[in-house]
């Protein structure tokens, strides 16, 4: 599995990359294996995953901006904390790491009052259906 | 240019931050209600320079001019929980 990985193993500086213990941790569901050292944001990176989360109103994707923890865009969920910046946060063996998702905006002055979804079966239904509608434009 | 993301917590474009000041002839901190630009869960600390330097440019005020854009504490978003002494273990 590591050599399916994006990672620098041969270092013109700081040389080989030596032995690390593997730690298996899962993201939105599906298991990924990361090494002892990375933090949750480096382990996903190595998988290929740069997407971290969604804009809450907007839905489009948020990963990796400062990397130092500061801006907060990489906040994932673990183990059901949720808010917890990826890029800070050293990985552990069995995390469960979740990303966000696209939130109701009941305020939206730009909604039509009669358009707004009652309930939140309302609202997924109505979401499915604009986006079906933006994948057929 | 204008589709730039100036705010990436509220998504605020610089063409949003523009289309406010024109339409509403509005002051810097009027902008900054009305868009949302640095009011987003980093509590601006990202874009707080950026959003100040465009509200300049636009409006002519100075950061600090009058009603000050300025900065709350804490230094970075907390929960109740770590206030109340939890200690994070994540
Ligand atoms: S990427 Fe900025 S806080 Fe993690």
């Amino acid at each position: 599995m590591t050599h399916k990985q994006m990672r620098i193993i041969d270092h013109p500086v700081l040389g080989a990359m030596n032995e690390r213990d593997i730690m298996t941790f899962t993201f939105d569901g599906h298991t990924y294996k990361g090494f002892k050292g990375d933090t949750i944001a480096s382990a996903l990176l190595a998988n290929g995953i740069r997407q971290l989360r969604v804009h809450e109103e907007r839905g489009t994707p948020r990963g990796i901006y400062c990397n130092i923890g500061h801006c907060f865009e990489c906040r994932t969920t673990v183990n059901g904390v949720s808010g917890v910046r990826a890029c800070l946060t050293p990985l552990k063996d069995g995390m469960v790491v979740t990303s966000g998702q696209t939130e109701p905006v009941p305020l939206n002055s730009e909604h039509d009052v009669d358009e707004l979804p009652r309930t939140y079966t309302e609202f997924i239904q109505k979401q499915k259906a604009h986006e079906a509608g933006d994948s057929d434009a | 240019m204008d589709k730039m993301i100036i705010c990436r917590c509220e998504e605020v474009t610089l063409g949003d931050i523009k289309d406010t000041a024109e339409q509403y002839d509005a002051t810097a901190r009027e902008i900054k209600l009305r868009t949302r630009a640095g009011m987003g869960y980093c509590g601006g600390r990202t874009c707080r320079p950026a959003v100040d330097k465009v509200l300049e440019d636009i409006t002519g005020e100075k950061p600090g001019d009058q009603i000050p854009l300025k900065v709350q504490p804490p230094v970075r978003p907390v929960t109740l929980a770590t206030l109340g002494g939890r200690t994070n273990d994540t």
